[in-house]
């Protein structure tokens, strides 16, 4: 007990030893805009903190790779640093801490809104300035906070677009729905934008029933809701949960006539790849697809991102986690070059007041940070991959209907 | 109507709380002979169940062998690590306080699952196979699911295996006795460090065979061990240390009690339920449901 005790201490000192009073102006005289980024590496986010990192590094090359940022005559080189959080929020408060000790006041978003939400009040704190990859959760930005900046449409609109798509598209028009919801702040938040939109365009929710968070077994929650016969049983999860709700439910016989509709499980390429067969029809929503309309002067439209990004990466295919992370990184490149300097209150002013168009969307922010001119897409798993179904202007396919497969 | 439904309501998620609680039993039953037998709480077999379900992936994506079929395969190959994990490491801090072993194995969980991060990715995986998710329609319009039928008769069947090593092979007599009182089975000429060893292989192999079947029936990425890790420690303190069957009454009990609370109680609450139990179990039981006192009585030389 004795050496557990010596041990912790010894942590603790070494962990408030970050080294401070170096804090220079953010490299500006070694010709490098240095950006901090804690992601989540390791730990149960990896997967999506990898992704992120990815999205990141695509920026940084194609902005150096297009001379460099241009700050007040000079270009500079972008470098991101990244520190591993191990997917814990209170770990990537302090690093981004630590970032700033060192003299990095532009930090690149965490992977997920637990991490986002904690690194926020850091960065408010220290005046710091972040832009926003993942971080969709709504309860982020009623904090009164005016130095984070979402390039994402909030959680609200993450099952609520899957909503108006099957009251848009199904046909027959499912008339019951079910909720089936992690009880993480994000997917909460999600589940009850879902249902408010639900019942606002008059279809009957039988039931919501909540999960934990990232666990592999929803039975419980679909015994429970099977006897209520829902047309289309609407999961608000992440991936692990996401996949459970459909294997779960063809071993307890509980097939939904119009199939299932998940928030951000289906447009990972790892939905398709665990589920087989099971998961076509599976109807998700993503921040981005290859149809998003609008057009930047650093990576082209929507599609051509997509080519930049199949070269990177061995001609893997991209998904909106890297976008919104290279989106988040553009945001901070378009700022700083708009305000001229690498300072922090100069890039926050200039961020607030950008109203751009790129291959991610619009980019405008509201006083709370969030980008809330952005709508989201909605894809459809059909032969195994996901295509963008609505709105219909930048659809790629029209949607299959039922959902439901052999 | 509403009476049957809530019938079929129950009978279902009994069903299925106690086929899950056969997975949770095959997941823990190598944690509980370890720990009963060398006193070691080993926080690296979550890391060893998902390295085993990492194996049987990789080996029917080479060989499309079915991956209840390659389980012998898996079994011997971590025996094989395991083996090797405890005769020169575990071994050399085998009369260390607890606390060390716990930090080795800590240590040992890291580097396993951050190598299977690098080699693998951190990808969720699940090995496809066209029977695991479908399930046989009993009356009542209560389902079988088949995939987790197979994993919880893989988990009896193990379990009552493991009992009939020990209980009648020179082997598992050599670890029952070097479990008890490890001097006295020195002088019986029993080789404790390989007998350690052995044990170690055997924990390692059903870790494995664990995994096999979970990255069957479910999703498995390497951030899982800490939860496989957890849900064995949890099965094998309800079950009580020192019987072969404790894991399998353990696992059997939290499987219910998750299932069961689940459909009593909100599904946020499952967790809290699970520990509930743990912690009624070990207030009326503090031995677990089938645990023996004379292991905690056992002499260390």
């Amino acid at each position: 007990m004795r050496s557990a005790a010596v041990a912790s201490v010894l942590v603790l000192v070494a962990a408030g030893c970050g080294s401070k009073g170096e804090a220079t102006d953010t490299g500006a005289k070694t010709g490098t805009l240095t950006v901090g980024a804690s992601l989540s590496l390791t730990g149960s986010l990896a997967r999506e903190g990898t992704l992120t990192k990815e999205g990141y590094q695509v920026c940084q090359d194609v902005v150096n790779k297009k001379g460099g940022v241009s700050v007040g005559g000079k270009k500079l080189t972008l470098q991101i640093q990244y520190q591993d959080d191990t997917s814990a929020p209170d770990t990537a408060g302090q690093l981004v801490d630590q970032f700033n000790d060192k003299g990095v006041r532009l930090i690149l978003g965490p992977y997920g809104s637990a991490t986002t939400a904690s690194t926020a009040a850091v960065v408010e704190r220290n005046g710091q300035v972040m832009v926003d990859s993942s971080g969709a959760d709504d309860s982020i930005f009623t904090k009164g906070y005016k130095r984070t900046f979402a390039v994402l449409s909030p959680a609200t609109e993450y099952a609520a677009s899957m909503v108006q798509a099957l009251y848009d598209l199904a046909n027959p028009r499912p008339k019951t729905l079910a909720f089936v919801s992690a009880d993480d702040g994000f997917s909460k938040t999600a589940t009850k934008g879902g249902v408010d939109k639900a019942k606002q365009l008059g279809f009957t929710v039988v039931d919501t029933e909540y999960v934990p968070n990232g666990t592999s077994d929803v039975s419980a929650a679909l015994t429970k809701l099977k006897g209520k016969n829902p047309d289309v049983i609407l999961g608000s999860a992440h991936l692990a949960e996401g996949v459970a709700i459909v294997k779960q439910s063809k071993e307890l016989g509980i097939t939904p006539s119009g199939g299932f509709a998940e928030t951000v499980a289906p447009p990972t390429p790892d939905f398709a790849q665990t589920l087989g067969p099971a998961a076509n029809g599976v109807l998700g929503s993503t921040q981005w697809t290859v149809k998003t309309t609008g057009k930047d002067d650093w990576f082209g439209t929507a599609s051509d991102y997509a080519t930049t990004f199949k070269a990177a990466f061995s001609g893997r295919e991209p998904e909106y986690h890297g976008a919104e992370a290279t989106a988040a990184c553009l945001v901070l490149v378009l700022g700083v070059q708009k305000a001229g300097s690498t300072e922090p209150d100069k890039v926050r002013d200039a961020i607030a007041g950008l109203d751009e168009q790129s291959f991610f969307g619009p980019l405008k922010f509201a006083p709370n940070g969030e980008n809330l001119t952005k709508t989201m897409a909605v894809v459809q798993i059909q032969n195994g991959k996901p295509v963008a179904v609505w709105p219909k202007e930048s659809a790629e396919a029209a949607m299959t209907w039922p959902g439901t497969t052999s | 109507m509403a009476r049957d439904h809530l019938m079929s309501q129950f009978l279902q998620a009994t069903l299925y709380g106690l086929l899950q609680g056969g997975v949770f039993a095959l997941v823990a039953v190598g944690f509980s002979l370890v720990w009963g037998v060398m006193n070691v709480v080993n926080l690296a077999h979550g890391a060893f169940v998902v390295a085993g379900a990492y194996l049987a992936f990789e080996l029917h994506s080479w060989t499309g062998i079915d991956p209840f079929l390659s389980v012998p395969v898996v079994a011997v190959a971590l025996f094989a690590l395991g083996y090797l994990v405890q005769r020169y490491l575990v071994n050399l801090v085998i009369n260390a306080p607890v606390f060390i072993t716990l930090l080795l194995t800590f240590g040992l969980e890291l580097v396993i699952v951050n190598g299977m991060i690098m080699l693998f990715t951190a990808n969720y995986r699940s090995i496809p196979t066209g029977y695991a998710t479908t399930s046989l329609a009993l009356p009542g319009d209560v389902r079988l699911p088949l995939g987790r039928l197979i994993a919880a008769l893989l988990a009896v069947g193990l379990t009552l295996a493991l009992g009939y090593l020990m209980r009648h092979t020179r082997i598992g007599l050599a670890i029952l006795a070097t479990g008890m009182d490890r001097g006295a089975a020195r002088l019986m000429g029993i080789k404790a460090a390989h007998v350690y060893a052995l044990t170690f292989g055997l924990a390692v192999a059903l870790a494995g065979i664990a995994g096999a079947a979970v990255g069957t029936i479910g999703t498995f990425s390497p951030a899982d061990a800490g939860r496989f890790t957890l849900f064995s420690f949890v099965a094998a303190v309800l079950g009580g240390l020192g019987t072969m069957s404790g894991a399998l009454y353990g696992g059997l009990l939290l499987g219910l009690a998750e299932a069961w609370g689940g459909q009593l109680l909100p599904g946020t609450l499952v967790n809290a339920v699970a520990f509930a139990v743990l912690v009624v179990v070990l207030a009326v039981r503090p031995q677990g449901l089938a645990g023996r006192s004379f292991y905690a009585a056992r002499v260390e030389v």
